[in-house]
């Protein structure tokens, strides 16, 4: 019986700091019953003797999984590595063999204790409940309280730790137990407040940041087009565009990708916050022709099954140090920013993004064409979607157009003369880098995104071909995040092309054009048709009331009224419930008479009133015909009071909450 | 059913006998006041004592307080079965075979040093005891009523002695022992002149009809289901006890059930509660126990298993009828 309490507590306790890991629910729970092994060894040699050898045990087993991490270490630091190690990797970490064995000696070490305890007589509470405390906190430090966000957990092992007290250890712990459940109480409550506060133990280490030098991708894209059918990846999972690099940074000549990378999950915030509505999209990935540092992902990655993948936090760009080899395989979790078009309508673009913005000498023809197409445009929307349109008129895409995003090769791509090479053609490189530019000059924080299109499904896979390969020109929102366009030529429809050719149909009626380009005498793609508009979403939910404060209020409030009733009832019982009423605080104060003693016996030790009432119990009990009784309760008071006045002052902190009386008989 | 009037009318009466057997026989009220609970229980006594302690003061102080005749047999091993019961002998002046009591003929016999007589006489006092009747060539001549046999045993001094069986133990219903006086109440005997031992002092309080009466009302007293099955599960703990030979026999717990009812009653009460049940039960069910050849030989007392068993079970919960 309480051995299964044991294994109980330290199920949830490990599967709880399971959550920190991604994957790692089997291993920690097979290592929270290590403890048993102990017990049977405990049966051959001395119980001290067994738990260490499971622990050395343990720790050979974690020095030889962490000793494939860093060969190279001294042998002495590698099981200590373990633990920065841990600190500085993705969240939730990977399940790999070196970031598992920190949490797997935790494990094995408290159950070890807790289980060797409970079969010794007397700790058989206090270490389980230190043990199940550890746990919780190990778990709430790692992942910043997310683990256990209303302390639900924490709620049910306080009443798993309150029932061993009830049901297993009928002998009384060595710790008092109301001492036990305040300092439980505490520890929960300092770690759901922690986050808030926010204390992260990754801050204390720092984490390796690596500088990768890579090649510009745009340029590629024109060598996938003309590769065609190579197949490159296949993913499973959800139609959504893969990312392959995001591009931020443009100097006038070419896009630059982020040059520092760490470790995924590391404390970072990107420079631009999430937007207000996401969505969470995981997807499994094969590489299989794919080469380069660029690891694809979807959205902005949240978790990766690779220990050694880097992100750049601003943009989510992955990479993989040491180059993608065909047949890795690999799963990214993403958010993925779906605002509605409604929201974005009437959506701002922060004014503090200039790195979004900036345009190193920035050529004035490019800079009026941009002023011009957007003159009648009123929000940040309305001026992208014009653009969008803009640079999509008249021109073509061309696998075999000059490669470039300059100034230079721009201007000739918008402005170029019939048969000058280039002129009205491009690749993605040339519509996204188009848009990306004349959308900084009007004030749009906006950035290239090099990736490949969502592709159909075929056999439960996406085949992910070169010819799938493009690029995308992304604009920021406040409060909605990074949202794409598609000025590639011919891409006409998509989900939001109904607002969108609202929006130009509006701008078409109330204007005429801009000089340099026949965005005005172009028709309507469509005829302008009614488009319903979108639920309104919601607005973002603020900071929601932290219900789980009353929880342990509540249990209090609720243990009350269960005892107060019990109370009135045993009032109404006559001197039989009197005398119940003086055993339950007899239990209350810890002193549970043997069953073999009798009424009088007891009630001798607490003076007259003691005995009195024990006349009056046993007459009730065993006379025949008990007629009216003399009032008793208020010796069972007297009574009730000389036993209180002797407990312990924390048998007197919890005297009126304490749950034992209600499981008496 | 018997009320409280004639319980508090009980209890006064054996407060009385009580105060006036402890004038003669000092600071020995418990072994006073379970003497005077065989009595009214209709049972026999068994004191297991060294010489001098004060047995025979006790039974004759019964036998005074009572106001009914008291009689005292030394046993020996050449005493006769009629030594004790009495015999027919020739009345020459009448010419007829005529019967003579024995001393058992007394409300009161003190039969000392049992165990030393030859077995037929323990026998032929044994079945009076039970009996309550002498039969004298086929003439049955009955004892007066009521009727207690106080006998001693001595136990060391163990040689040349027929120890009684076990199924003649079960005839007595309490055993108990007086053993020596507190330091101050040896020193109130020892004083000149005090009244410890003067059994001529003794006032009759009562007189053996009355006791007689209330011997057969005391049966009547409320005895609760659930203090019955506590006796019940005491007889089965010493019968599950690994270091008895031999528990508790069902006559055995009757007579717990009986001695209850007139302890309750000499304590006012006009039902039994375990308490009862508990402070009598070690002079009533130890002597009826037997212990393994083991136990014996570790040393262990019945008187010690008792008190395991009466430690193990647990008393009837109050609980309102």
């Amino acid at each position: 019986m309480r051995y299964a309490w044991v294994a109980a507590v330290l199920l949830v306790g490990s599967l709880q700091l399971a959550r920190a890991w991604d994957g790692a629910f089997v291993y920690f729970g097979l290592a929270a019953l290590a403890g048993f092994a102990a017990l049977l060894l405990a049966r051959l040699v001395p119980a001290g003797l067994a738990g260490l050898a499971v622990v050395v045990l343990a720790m050979a087993g974690g020095f030889l999984a962490a000793r494939g991490a860093s060969p190279e270490r001294d042998p002495a630091w590698v099981l200590l590595d373990t633990v920065p190690r841990l600190l500085t990797a993705a969240r939730p970490a990977p399940a790999t063999p070196e970031l598992l064995v920190p949490g797997l000696l935790l494990i094995v070490g408290v159950s070890t204790a807790a289980v060797l305890s409970v079969a010794k007589r007397g700790t058989a509470l206090f270490v389980p409940a230190l043990g199940a405390a550890v746990l919780y906190v190990s778990a709430a430090l790692l992942t910043t309280g997310r683990a256990d966000r209303h302390g639900l957990v924490a709620l049910a092992l306080v009443v798993l730790l309150a029932l061993g007290w009830l049901v297993v250890d009928r002998h009384g712990p060595v710790l008092p137990p109301a001492v036990l459940s305040t300092a439980l109480a505490a520890v929960t409550l300092l770690a759901v407040v922690l986050p808030a506060n926010g204390f992260e133990p990754r801050r204390l280490v720092t984490p390796p940041v690596t500088g990768i030098a890579v090649a510009n991708p745009l340029p590629q894209l024109a060598a996938w087009a003309a590769q065609g059918e190579t197949e490159l990846l296949r993913m499973r999972g959800p139609e959504v565009p893969v990312r392959l690099v995001t591009l931020s940074r443009y100097s006038g000549a070419s896009w630059e990708a982020a040059s520092t990378y760490g470790p995924l999950g590391v404390v970072d915030a990107p420079d631009l916050p999430t937007g207000g509505k996401v969505q969470d999209a995981s997807v499994d990935l094969r590489i299989t022709g794919l080469r380069g540092e660029w690891l694809p992902g979807v959205g902005k990655p949240q978790a990766v099954s690779l220990s050694n993948a880097m992100v750049d936090p601003d943009t989510g760009s992955l990479v993989v140090a040491d180059g993608l080899e065909p047949g890795l395989s690999y799963t990214v979790r993403g958010v993925l920013e779906t605002p509605a078009d409604t929201d974005l309508a009437e959506a701002s673009v922060p004014s503090e993004a200039t790195r979004y913005t900036a345009l190193p000498r920035l050529p004035f023809t490019l800079g009026e064409y941009a002023r011009q197409a957007t003159r009648n445009a009123r929000t940040p929307y309305e001026k992208a979607v014009a653009l969008e349109q803009v640079v999509r008129l008249d021109r073509r895409p061309d696998a075999e157009a000059p490669v470039g995003s300059s100034y230079a090769r721009l201007e000739t791509f918008l402005f170029g003369n019939p048969g000058e090479a280039g002129a009205g053609a491009g690749t993605a490189e040339q519509f996204a880098s188009a848009f990306a530019v004349l959308a900084r000059a009007v004030g749009l924080p906006t950035r290239v995104v090099v990736g490949f299109q969502p592709v159909p499904e075929q056999d439960g896979e996406r085949v992910v071909r070169a010819s799938d390969a493009t690029a995308w020109p992304e604009v920021y929102f406040s409060g909605w995040g990074w949202v794409a366009f598609d000025p590639v030529s011919g891409n006409g429809s998509g989900p939001s092309a109904a607002s969108k050719r609202e929006v130009l149909n509006r701008l078409a009626s109330t204007t005429a054009t801009p000089t340099p380009t026949s965005l005005p005498s172009v028709p309507p793609l469509v005829q302008p048709t009614a488009v319903r508009p979108d639920e309104v979403a919601a607005a973002p939910a603020g900071e929601s009331f932290p219900f789980w404060v009353f929880t342990p209020v509540l249990l209090l409030v609720g243990l009350y009224v269960a005892r107060t009733s019990r109370r009135v009832r045993l009032r109404a019982a006559g001197p039989v419930g009197a005398w119940h009423e003086v055993l339950d605080s007899l239990q209350l104060a810890g002193l549970r008479p043997e069953p073999s003693r009798t009424v009088p016996d007891i009630g001798r030790e607490w003076g007259e009133a003691g005995a009195r009432l024990a006349v009056l119990v046993d007459q009730a009990a065993f006379a025949p015909r008990p007629g009216a009784h003399q009032p008793s309760w208020p010796l069972a008071r007297q009574v009730r009071k000389a036993v209180r006045r002797n407990a312990s002052w924390w048998r007197r902190a919890v005297w009126a909450v304490d749950p034992r009386p209600l499981f008496r008989r | 059913m018997i009320d409280t009037g004639e319980v508090s009318a009980f209890r006064d009466l054996h407060a009385r006998l009580g105060d006036a057997v402890e004038s003669a026989v000092r600071g020995k009220r418990d072994v006073v006041d379970l003497v005077l609970v065989a009595m009214f229980a209709g049972g026999h006594v068994l004191l297991e004592d060294v010489p001098g302690t004060g047995k025979t003061t006790l039974a004759r102080a019964v036998a005074g307080a009572l106001g009914g005749v008291s009689r005292r047999v030394q046993f020996t091993p050449d005493l006769l079965p009629s030594d004790v019961t009495g015999t027919s002998v020739y009345d020459p002046q009448t010419g007829q075979i005529r019967f003579r009591p024995g001393p058992v003929f007394a409300n009161v016999v003190l039969a000392d040093e049992i165990n030393r007589a030859a077995a037929k006489t323990q026998s032929a006092l044994l079945e009076v005891m039970e009996e309550r009747t002498v039969t004298v060539d086929g003439v049955g001549h009955a004892v007066p009523d009521p009727f207690l046999v106080v006998a001693t045993q001595n136990p060391i001094d163990l040689d040349g002695t027929y120890r009684l069986p076990e199924a003649q133990l079960d005839r007595f219903m309490l055993r108990t022992s007086i053993g020596y006086p507190s330091v101050d109440d040896e020193l109130d005997v020892l004083r000149p002149g005090s009244g410890a031992g003067r059994i001529a002092d003794v006032p009759a309080v009562t007189s053996p009809r009355e006791v007689s009466a209330f011997s057969g009302r005391l049966s009547l007293l409320h005895v609760a289901d659930p203090i019955l099955r506590y006796i019940s599960s005491l007889g089965v703990g010493t019968r599950s006890d690994e270091r008895l030979r031999l528990g508790t026999s069902t006559r055995g717990l009757r007579t717990l059930v009986r001695c209850a009812q007139v302890y309750a009653a000499a304590k006012g009460r006009h039902f039994v509660v375990p308490q009862d049940v508990q402070d009598i039960a070690d002079p009533v069910l130890a002597h009826r126990l037997v212990l393994t050849r083991e136990s014996v030989l570790a040393g262990v007392t019945t008187s010690e298993v008792l008190a395991d068993v009466l430690s193990r079970v647990p008393v009837p919960k109050p609980s309102a009828q």
